[in-house]
């Protein structure tokens, strides 16, 4: 089951809807989240930063279970935390501070792994890219940074470099505020979008600025197309931009170079995007409290979820858990508990001591049973499964076959021997009645 | 020469008249009997092709009528004069039909090469000539590989030639080439650099002749400059209609197998270096260092300069250390560093003196790259020091106009060094270097190269590249230095002013990477805040209430879109600040899209926090209520205004003010804040626009029902019916765009409180009796000042107000105050007071018209029709 999430800056908690449906599901409570503060940690349970006054000195991160509305875990670092991301399996939390610094959580002990000095001013967006071993940061001082997770765990490469990050990228003038990630791991584009009325799209592998698309509004959030064929901008204006990245643009249009269209309903600001792969549907956030479905292939709206007054700032496609979507409540309940009560609060600080790095799992995999299981093995063992019967029965077709061809060839025979024996008795009549023709003659 | 010959042949043929021709007479010796017959004799030979008959039509011909072809075959005839006529022949041709020229390109080339070895110096000279203005230019879009590789065995055979000056001019000839195609050089690079260490070699020579040694050394400046280096990294392009995914195919890079001429190179620095002190005494004996002396030692310098960077920088496999072993760094540091300072023996002229200059630096730069590989004793150390910070100051230079275009010129060769220097020597010494450049980024021309190559050093000396370990903040000395640079920077930008917008982007490029940087170091923080006093004057400035604008308004968008954007990053956006950017936005001669930047990146700054929420709001006020609409009145909009009027900048803006403000938060709150601001801005009557624009904003940030407060309703109703009559007095009545647009906010205050609707449709009232109409001089309407348009305009509003669906419905509970207003309207009409006939007539007809539609529409209400509606349809039908 796809669900769709979505938050806002002010308090209207975490709304759901089946994204097929259109039918609201949870209402998960107490939150105000900041630009890209919302994060499904590997599909298992949902993590938010706080927006807090800005002076309260530490900064707050909630936890929530699927089932329960109530935050589960909350959580207390060091300073204020805006953006949030986990990788794809759901073991680590990268969180971005307003100084400037990236924390590096692990998820199973709540350890802070790793922290530091990014950027010179607030972090604003952080990614991962597919394979979790580059992190994507975007700060508002313009610089969006590209960094390796290999070379920040490398104590070594670390001291011997002279700066830490793969790529800096400081050609925006102003805060970066929303970056996304083709495909294809460290050869992938990326695209960011800046208040200084630009998006750039870089290369990873070439580390160099591909494309600048000037828009007549600025962006604050954008979404790439799986194709990666165009991507989408939402503006300021209330509208969303279509810019090309891989077709052909006509270099004299409405909006400028590279822009090939765009998509309006005469609305308030567009905040975030979503792209949902599945259905090829477009979902947007804005100003006023609702979030749009649209089709991108008829540009047309199909659906509208309303999530509050105020502003949304965080959409996120997920799919949910095999057995939640189930809905078998007692299961699910010890589970879950089971589960929460394996992760921690994030910690403050790092520890210095490592003498129990060792004794503890590093990466805790996410129970199989929860899973939908779409591992190859059990794929293809389903498949040998199906192919056997499958070939019995093919077996057996043969052997009604093989038993009509020898039906018929008995058949054959019983004519062949039917026919000899007509032959015979007209035989024997034809005698019988030929002597006593004679006979009668002679009787005559 | 044919001149010169003429008058010698007259005096000749003088001689030739009188003189006697003096024979010697007397027998010969006979011949010897065993002598051989060496007569031979021949008949007349057939040249058909050479004969005056040849026919030529229609061929490419110089200007003695030879073809190409016989041009070529010309030009190695055995006579040195035959072989330059027909260089000279082939040039001539080639001018005239230089379709020949491409056509036969390679044939050309394959002959006229074997002359580049030629005996002839006048030859070699011509066939020089004749490359170097017509073939290379003409083939230069060619595939020059092939072109260049034919030439090139020749000119290597030149080069070993036993001729000193067939050798000289093969150099020249390279550099030719090397112009026309500098790949060339990686190409054969080892081979060249062999030919120019064995022709150094000979010093026999350049102490003879230094105009052939100076260009012979400029071509391998030449050369050497184009070994690849890592330091430039400015190749940033981005073709703009590509594909982004397209393939691209590996262009192969010109810069392989560089890596072993690393040997030979030094070499070839050994024996430059020994040249330059060969030259040493030279000079001292000289009464004179001479322009050609000097230009040869400069180009060895340079030539030396340039190798020892691509040792050290150069893109190769060894390391540093390994290529400057003991042999070079040895000699290095003797011959050439050991001499260090030249100073002239005799001092005779200021020129010379900076032609020292230029050597010192020179040599300067030359130890300043080798300073970690040579390790300087101390004393050696000092005395550069002592010489970068004298050449800082300047004070080494002759003070004339020449002096100082040189100390421009040389000076930026020594910055690079500054920040490595300043953070390594002793404190004493950084203190000295560091103020010696201060005084130089100060003292320069700000339009100047050195202005921008200091901005550079500054940049790279507050902001650290790649990681971010800052030098401790406690260095007093250096954070000193650093308020003095960054002070300068709004200095220097109102200096420029509009006349160099390049130079004038590179400081806002470093004001921005400053503000973006300043966040995580609390000295910078301090410092950038301080800047926004200094910066205020780039807008504009407010003097004993004249406003000058600064460079800002003349600059073109690329340098106001930076500046734009450098406000962002002021932690605290002073009030100065923001009311000199407000009379940019203001003024009309700025484009509307960069005062909506200026707005967008304002309104960013304040979501960051950057800007008070009072100083915003009232940044907002003050655009809505003191913008300049142009042509002044709203009434006839006619073609020919369109172009000049700012009513749909205005509009967009009003538009662009209202989503900001709507988007600020609590919108109750923000309408608090703004109701106060607005009302008393309401109060001094400003033009309609205006008015239109802060009542819209009212309605926006309002709900229903009302959030005004009683002391504000009864405000607007003082102000409402003069804005309601002078709108409609002023569009016509059939542009029914422009009244909604003005009219429609008042009819949404309307609905939301009937009381306002109230108190404005009795002050209506009271405006169309007798004693206000008497009244001339009434305040509360701008346009419709008369009593007869005051009348028409109370109708025609009227008449609005009941097309309107809505407000009809609204307005249905007000019987009692629109009764006594058409009341006093048809008592008006019979009372006559102080018209004259004309008056009289006009008003008849034009009142009457929409009067009686009006009293209809009026009658028509669902309960039906009331006595007085039926007096006044009474009163019309009988008048």
């Amino acid at each position: 089951m796809n669900v769709v999430l979505a938050s806002s800056s002010i308090d209207g908690g975490i709304g759901c809807w089946d994204l097929q449906t259109g039918a609201e599901q949870l209402r998960y409570k107490t939150c105000a989240s900041p630009p890209h503060g919302l994060a499904s940690i590997g599909c298992r349970f949902l993590a938010c930063s706080q927006l807090r006054d800005p002076s309260a000195a530490s900064g707050h991160v909630l936890y929530w279970s699927w089932s329960k509305p109530q935050a589960q875990v909350k959580s207390f670092p060091a300073e204020p935390i805006k953006p949030l991301a986990g990788n794809s399996e759901g073991s680590y939390i990268v969180g971005g501070g307003s100084s400037g610094d990236i924390y590096f959580w692990e998820v199973a002990t709540g350890r802070l792994l790793k922290k530091w000095h990014a950027h010179y001013r607030a972090v604003t967006c952080l990614v991962f890219s597919d394979d979790d071993s580059l992190l994507i940061s975007g700060s508002e001082d313009g610089c969006v940074r590209v960094w390796s997770l290999f070379m920040i765990f490398d104590d070594v490469r670390k001291q011997q470099a002279s700066h830490l990050y793969e790529y800096s990228f400081t050609e925006h003038t102003l805060r970066v505020t929303d970056i996304v990630m083709g495909y294809g791991g460290g050869n992938a584009i990326i695209v960011s979008a800046s208040e200084d009325r630009t998006c750039k799209v870089w290369s990873l592998s070439r580390g160099r600025l591909l494309r600048n698309v000037v828009f007549p509004s600025i962006i604050d959030a954008i979404a790439i197309d799986p194709g990666e064929h165009v991507f989408y901008a939402g503006g300021r204006d209330g509208k969303i931009y279509i810019a090309a990245l891989n077709v052909e643009s006509t270099p004299s249009n409405n909006y400028g170079l590279h822009i090939i269209g765009s998509l309006t309903d005469q609305s308030k600001p567009v905040t975030c995007l979503a792209y949902s792969a599945e259905r090829n549907l477009l979902l947007s956030g804005s100003e006023d409290g609702m979030i749009r479905v649209w089709d991108v292939k008829t540009k047309n709206i199909l659906r509208m979820f309303r999530h509050s007054k105020g502003p949304v700032n965080n959409i996120l496609v997920v799919r949910l858990p095999y057995l939640l979507s189930r809905a078998e409540p007692k299961v699910q309940a010890s589970s879950r508990r089971n589960e929460f009560s394996l992760h921690p609060p994030l910690e403050k600080y790092a520890n210095s001591s490592d003498e129990d790095m060792d004794n503890r799992a590093i990466i805790t995999l996410p129970d199989t049973i929860d899973l939908p299981s779409y591992l190859s093995s059990q794929l293809i063992n389903d498949h040998i499964k199906q192919l056997q019967q499958q070939g019995s029965s093919a077996a057996a077709e043969m052997e009604v076959k093989r038993l009509k061809l020898d039906g018929q060839r008995s058949m054959e025979m019983f004519q062949q021997l039917k026919k000899v024996y007509d032959n015979l008795q007209e035989f024997c009549v034809n005698e019988l009645l030929d002597g006593q023709a004679i006979e009668g003659s002679k009787g005559k | 020469m044919v001149r010169s010959k003429a008058p010698s042949k007259k005096q000749q043929k003088k001689g030739i008249d009188f003189k006697k021709i003096k024979r010697k007479l007397g027998r010969k010796l006979p011949p010897p009997k065993n002598a051989t017959n060496t007569e031979i004799k021949s008949k007349a030979i057939v040249l058909p092709e050479q004969s005056v008959a040849t026919n030529k039509e229609g061929l490419a011909v110089s200007k003695k009528g030879l073809t190409l072809k016989e041009l070529l075959q010309q030009s190695s005839h055995h006579n040195a004069k035959v072989r330059r006529d027909a260089l000279m022949g082939i040039k001539d041709l080639v001018i005239n039909h230089p379709a020949e020229l491409r056509q036969h390109r390679y044939a050309v080339i394959e002959k006229l090469r074997e002359r580049i070895s030629d005996d002839d110096k006048v030859v070699r000279e011509a066939l020089y000539q004749l490359f170097k203005s017509e073939i290379f230019p003409g083939c230069a879009e060619d595939n020059q590989g092939l072109f260049i590789s034919l030439l090139m065995t020749y000119i290597f055979n030149a080069m070993t030639n036993l001729a000193i000056d067939i050798r000289l001019m093969a150099f020249k000839f390279f550099d030719l080439v090397v112009q026309y195609y500098p790949p060339c050089f990686s190409l054969y690079a080892e081979k060249i650099l062999q030919s120019y260490e064995d022709i150094l070699r000979k010093n026999q020579f350049y102490l003879e002749d230094k105009g052939k040694l100076k260009t012979t050394l400029s071509g391998l400046v030449r050369c050497l400059s184009l070994l690849p280096s890592k330091k430039p990294e400015s190749e940033k392009s981005i073709s703009g209609d590509r594909i982004i995914h397209a393939f691209e195919p590996d262009t192969p890079t010109a810069n392989t197998g560089f890596s072993t001429i690393i040997k030979k190179l030094k070499e070839l620095v050994l024996v430059l270096i020994n040249c330059f002190q060969d030259f040493i005494p030279l000079l001292n004996s000289m009464p004179q260092l001479d322009v050609l002396s000097f230009d040869c030692i400069l180009s060895m310098l340079q030539s030396i300069d340039i190798a020892v960077r691509f040792f050290i920088y150069g893109i190769h496999e060894e390391t540093p250390e390994s290529i400057c072993d003991q042999t070079l760094s040895s000699a290095l540091s003797k011959k050439l560093l050991g001499v260090f300072p030249l100073y002239p023996k005799h001092h005779l002229s200021v020129k010379e003196d900076d032609r020292y200059f230029i050597l010192n630096v020179v040599i300067a730069a030359i130890f300043l790259h080798l300073r970690e590989l040579v390790c300087p004793s101390a004393n050696v150390f000092e005395k550069f020091l002592e010489f970068i910070e004298n050449a800082l100051l300047g004070t080494i230079c002759s003070s004339t106009r020449s002096g100082k275009a040189t100390w421009e010129k040389h000076i930026p060769l020594l910055l690079p060094f500054i920040p490595k220097l300043a953070s390594e020597v002793q404190t004493g010494w950084q203190s000295r270097i560091l103020e010696s450049f201060t005084w130089t980024f100060k003292d320069c021309n700000p339009e100047s190269s050195l202005k921008l190559a200091c901005l550079s050093m500054i940049e790279e000396m507050l902001i650290p590249r790649g990681y971010m370990h800052y030098t401790k903040a406690s260095d007093t000395v250096v954070l000193d230095y650093q308020t003095v640079w960054i002070r300068e920077l709004p200095l220097l930008l109102n200096l420029l002013g509009d006349k160099q917008p390049s130079s004038s982007q590179v400081v806002l490029c470093l004001l921005l990477r400053l503000g973006q940087f300043s966040g995580s170091n609390p000295f910078l923080f301090g410092e950038y805040e301080n800047i926004q006093f200094a910066l205020s004057e780039f807008y504009s400035t407010c003097q004993e209430g004249n406003l000058y604008y600064g460079p800002f308004m003349r600059l073109p968008r690329d340098c106001q879109e930076l500046s734009i954007c450098c406000l962002y990053y002021f932690s605290n956006l002073n009030v100065l600040l923001l009311k000199s950017l407000t009379f940019c936005c203001l003024c009309s001669e700025l484009e509307p899209f960069v005062s909506f930047r200026i707005i967008e990146v304002l309104h960013a700054a304040y979501k960051a926090g950057h800007i008070q929420i009072v100083d915003h709001i009232s940044f907002f006020m003050t655009l809505l209520s003191r913008f300049k609409i142009l042509p002044e009145s709203i009434c006839p909009v006619r073609e020919s205004d369109v172009k000049v009027s700012n009513h749909g900048t205005f509009k967009s803006l009003t538009a662009m003010l209202c989503s900001y403000l709507s988007q600020m938060g609590d919108s109750s709150v923000v309408f608090h804040i703004v109701e106060k601001a607005i009302l008393g801005l309401i109060l001094l009557q400003p033009p309609l626009e205006n008015a239109c624009a802060m009542l819209r904003v009212l309605i926006v940030l309002d709900s229903k029902p009302t959030l005004l407060s009683e002391q504000s309703i009864i405000a607007l109703s003082n102000f409402l019916p003069g804005y309601l009559m002078d709108v409609v007095h002023c569009i016509p009545e059939d542009d029914v765009q422009t009244w909604r647009y003005y009219i429609l906010p008042c009819f949404f205050m309307f609905d939301r409180s009937s009381k306002l609707l109230k108190l404005v449709l009795d002050v209506i009232g009271s405006f169309l009796t007798d004693s206000n109409l008497s009244l001339p001089s009434d305040t509360s309407t701008r346009y419709a000042t008369d009593s007869l348009s005051r009348i028409n305009a109370t109708i025609s509003l009227l008449l609005l107000i009941y097309k309107d669906v809505k407000v009809r419905k609204i307005i249905s509970s007000f019987r009692t105050e629109i009764g006594s207003i058409l009341q006093s309207i048809a008592s008006l009409q019979s009372s006559e007071v102080k018209m004259t006939l004309e008056e009289r007539h006009r008003f008849q007809s034009s009142v009457l018209e929409k009067h009686f539609p009006l009293v209809r529409m009026v009658g028509n209400q669902p309960r039906g029709r009331s006595s007085f509606v039926g007096n006044i349809e009474k009163k019309y039908r009988f008048s």
